[in-house]
């Protein structure tokens, strides 16, 4: 009567079919799930601070493979926040954000805009709250986006875009012209940041007590690559500092074209949004 | 002598009940024949075995002791199962299909294709009088129809051997007179008929031979004259008698020591006699 | 009377007993492709095609959210919203079509009639996973075509408007409009969001062909479904799980163990999850999709196999 019992064998046969086949992928899935992280194709495993502050619905979402659907519903979440000028809200929901996509740049850029530019903006003219407690808040929020720059740095170490936000952060409110300067001297080094990157890190440079004369050089060598750089601010800011460090008249460059000269100085574009993006 | 259509010789099939060693006897070495050419019914109450007896001969099943062969081959061989067509009691094909559809879809599975296939859809739909409903889908069929469609989607790759189990099981009777005469006209093309019932009427109608089979055992097997002949009577069928024909040979009869007549009439129900006769008497062994 | 349908058996003319049928070939990729066909058809006419209309619904939907952010991350939020809901789609399709497909077969007794016939149980296991594939290779390739219309329509239009307001502000130079547009273009549509789509269905493949298994021994669909949604979390988190467990001394050696077999046992899913990094904008390594292509096969042939030693002998 061995047939009587052929359904059982057959079940166990199939596991140890299965157990075989796990012992010879094993191997090659971990080779290959090193591979897929080294390509950033695979996340590694969202860090412990994530789960500790993820619902339960979001947290079922990350083990189902949805990490991305779960990061962008939070993302719309967190806009909510933003209409509501939730600030530690919208924080605390980035904080979950970037532990699940750490590589998406774009929850960096804007966790660093709404909370070093947004939020501190808001401080700025939040009448509900003493002058006192708003200064203060201002300063926190200020160094909070600092600090989530340096992590996203940390993630992303060739990111421009980071840098980008974070040095608006120092030039807009932290008025902090030495550090804007640093900031947008690391960027001109790296693969694929704008060309304009170069330009402001010597306008930066020029404001920066102490490096006047760095900064001259810096842009008389951009001045000297030709028509492309000679743009108004340029030389505007090559004739200050011509005047500030005292140098000869026949070393200084030509006026500017009045023609290329805009009406009002330009700057910075009427409004800015995160990665120095232009909104018309 | 031809082979025959199917052969089962001491088929035995057991059926464990979950995990413990417990354990039913569906079938209990069964042995029979089906000649080529022939309409043979195997006959019993639910649960006699039949239907098991029948999944094994149609694959669907392994024997756990015996054989069952069809035209020679092994049931479990696929080249086997193409010389069968199987209508199953309560047949439910895909309700999205059509029933042209339906058809095409079985005539590919056999492998059969383009103007071939389309004709034999054809002359099929034709055979079992669904022509007009060719294009509705099964979801819509009665249950006869259904039947019908069965019937044709057993048949659409010109078998050898048609399997019918309990093939007018819950038809009503017009759908089922229908379904008879479609296994007549099958028999008369040729086709070998086995079919399982336990509606004794039916089978007395259409078959050639039967087997009676009870809780996995035959008990008796047959052409359906030997099974219902009763050796010391004999029946006569007269036409055009008038009632003084039939006096004179009552009168004959009674003239005569020892001979009686002892019924007058057709027999309908005796099949049925014997089927219950073999029931009291198997009851009867095990007690 | 001999001529009503009532005659008896005895009456009817004889004819001589039919011939042998055609030959039939041992294993045969049309009855395959029929039973294939058969099932799209199924599932074609279960209306499973509309959830086409939702999914555009919500792809156009979230392309119109009006909320303050960069054009690059609006569309890179269109991007992850559209592939996540077609992951979604394609591994949960798989479980449940799968699941339900084959037990109703066996319900029905329609598998009778189709066993019957002079079909191999290989073909039409591989013929029922070949029909919800296809079923799931056409939603994925409708899905991918409709939000590559929203995300090109958007795109055309953050770059068009991008472009003229750089260029208002007279403060950038060509090259560097050209690459701030192609910050944009880079979150747009661009080839490698095809292999997006393959890694999803390469996930959907795997899991159809678990489902398959399950369902060849299972007792109900219910059954199926849940151990296979069961399956696919542990199989997303098992990684997390061996490194969390494994790494750490002071574990029990039956937690170690218990993870082990976990790992040798369940397939691990989260390899096939590489397409939330190619949606984030990553390159595309093609070695790499390869060998996942290559581990997808091992996959299906391995999980057939064993759907197939349990299947044979399966008494219906």
């Amino acid at each position: 009567m061995k047939s009587l019992f052929q359904k059982v064998p057959r079940l166990v046969l199939a596991v140890i079919g299965l157990a075989v086949f796990g012992l010879v992928r094993a191997p090659l899935e971990d080779d290959l799930r090193e591979q897929l992280v080294a390509a950033n194709l695979l996340l590694p495993p969202p860090g412990q601070g994530a789960f500790e502050q993820m619902s339960q619905s979001a947290l079922m979402g990350t083990l189902g493979g949805l990490r991305s659907l779960v990061a962008t519903y939070l993302t719309l979440n967190a806009f909510e926040h933003f209409s509501t000028k939730s600030w530690d809200d919208l924080r605390a929901n980035y904080l979950i954000i970037t532990n699940l996509e750490p590589r998406d740049e774009s929850h960096w850029v804007s966790v660093i805009w709404h909370i070093g530019i947004n939020a501190t903006a808001n401080m700025e003219i939040d009448t509900r709250l003493p002058a006192f407690e708003r200064e203060r808040r201002f300063n926190e929020y200020a160094f909070q986006a600092i600090d989530l720059a340096e992590r996203g740095i940390a993630q992303l170490p060739e990111s421009f875009a980071i840098r980008l936000q974070l040095a608006e952060v120092y030039r807009e409110k932290l008025k902090d012209d030495c550090a804007t300067a640093r900031v947008y001297g690391e960027i001109v080094g790296l693969p694929g940041a704008p060309g304009y990157a170069r330009r402001f890190y010597g306008y930066f440079m020029a404001r920066c007590p102490g490096r006047e004369r760095e900064a001259y050089d810096y842009l008389t060598a951009l001045y000297r690559e030709g028509e492309a750089q000679r743009l108004p601010t340029l030389i505007k800011e090559i004739k200050n500092l011509e005047v500030k460090l005292a140098i000869p008249s026949p070393r200084r460059i030509p006026d500017g074209d009045p023609d290329r000269r805009p009406q009002k100085s330009a700057e910075k574009p009427a409004k800015v949004l995160p990665g120095g993006i232009v909104v018309p | 002598m031809s082979e025959p259509a199917v052969e089962v010789k001491n088929l035995t099939k057991v059926f464990s009940l979950g995990l413990k060693k417990d354990y039913v006897v569906a079938v209990d070495n069964l042995s029979f024949e089906v000649k080529a050419g022939e309409v043979y019914g195997l006959i019993g109450p639910n649960g006699s075995g039949k239907s098991t007896t029948m999944k094994v001969v149609l694959g669907l099943m392994a024997a756990s002791k015996g054989s069952a062969k069809v035209f020679g081959l092994d049931s479990g061989d696929i080249r086997a199962r193409n010389e069968i067509g199987f209508l199953p009691e309560n047949p439910y094909f895909y309700k999205h299909l059509s029933g042209a559809e339906t058809l095409r879809f079985y005539g590919k599975l056999c492998g059969m294709k383009g103007a071939a296939l389309k004709d034999r859809i054809g002359e099929l739909l034709k055979l079992v009088d669904l022509e007009g409903a060719a294009n509705r889908r099964l979801g819509g069929y009665s249950k006869g129809m259904l039947q019908r469609i069965g019937l044709a989607q057993s048949l659409i790759q010109n078998p050898r051997l048609v399997i019918l189990d309990e093939p007018t099981a819950g038809v009503d009777p017009v759908g089922s007179r229908q379904i008879r005469d479609l296994i007549m006209r099958l028999r008369d093309e040729g086709y070998t008929v086995f079919l399982c019932s336990h509606l004794l009427e039916q089978v007395q109608e259409v078959c050639d031979r039967v087997g009676i089979i009870f809780k996995g055992r035959m008990r008796r097997e047959g052409t359906l004259d030997e099974l219902i002949e009763i050796e010391n009577q004999t029946s006569m069928t007269i036409e055009n008698a008038t009632p003084e024909l039939i006096a004179e040979i009552n009168e004959l009869i009674r003239s005569r020591a020892g001979a009686r007549v002892v019924e007058e009439g057709h027999s309908r129900t005796s099949l049925e006699h014997l089927f219950i006769q073999i029931a009291e008497r198997s009851r009867e062994e095990k007690s | 009377m001999s001529d009503t349908p009532n005659a008896p058996a005895e009456s009817a003319p004889r004819t001589t007993p039919r011939g042998a049928g055609k030959s039939v070939p041992i294993f045969s990729i049309g009855r395959v492709y029929t039973i294939a066909s058969s099932t799209v058809t199924q599932l074609v006419r279960m209306k499973t095609f509309y959830f086409l209309l939702a999914f555009a619904l919500v792809v156009v939907a979230v392309g119109n959210f009006n909320i303050p952010a960069t054009p690059a991350k609006e569309l890179s939020m269109i991007k992850k919203v559209a592939f996540g809901t077609m992951d979604i789609f394609a591994w949960l399709f798989a479980i449940v079509a799968t699941a339900l497909l084959i037990p109703k077969d066996v319900e029905d007794r329609t598998l009778y009639t189709i066993l019957s016939k002079p079909v191999r149980r290989i073909e039409y296991l591989l013929g029922k996973l070949g029909g919800v594939l296809s079923v799931i290779a056409i939603s994925l390739v409708a899905m991918y075509a409709i939000c590559a219309v929203v995300i090109f329509s958007r795109e055309s239009l953050f770059v068009a408007a991008e472009y003229d307001s750089m260029k208002a502000s007279g403060q950038y130079t060509a090259a560097e409009i050209e690459e701030q547009l192609s910050l944009i273009q880079q979150q747009g549509l661009r080839a490698e969001l095809g292999i997006a789509v393959l890694a999803s269905f390469f996930k959907a493949s795997v899991v159809a062909a678990v489902t398959i298994f399950l369902s060849t021994f299972a007792s109900s669909s219910l059954f199926t479904i849940i151990v296979s949604i069961l399956l696919f979390l542990i199989g997303h988190a098992h990684h997390m799980a061996s490194s969390f467990w494994l790494d750490e001394s002071g574990n029990s050696v039956v937690v170690q163990m218990m993870v082990k077999v976990i790992k040798i046992l369940i397939p691990n899913y989260q390899l096939f999850s590489f397409s939330e990094g190619i949606v984030q904008g990553e390159a595309v390594v093609a070695a790499l999709v390869w060998q996942m292509g290559g581990l997808t096969a091992g996959y299906l042939v391995v999980f057939l196999l064993l759907s197939l030693l349990v299947f044979v002998d399966k008494e219906f």
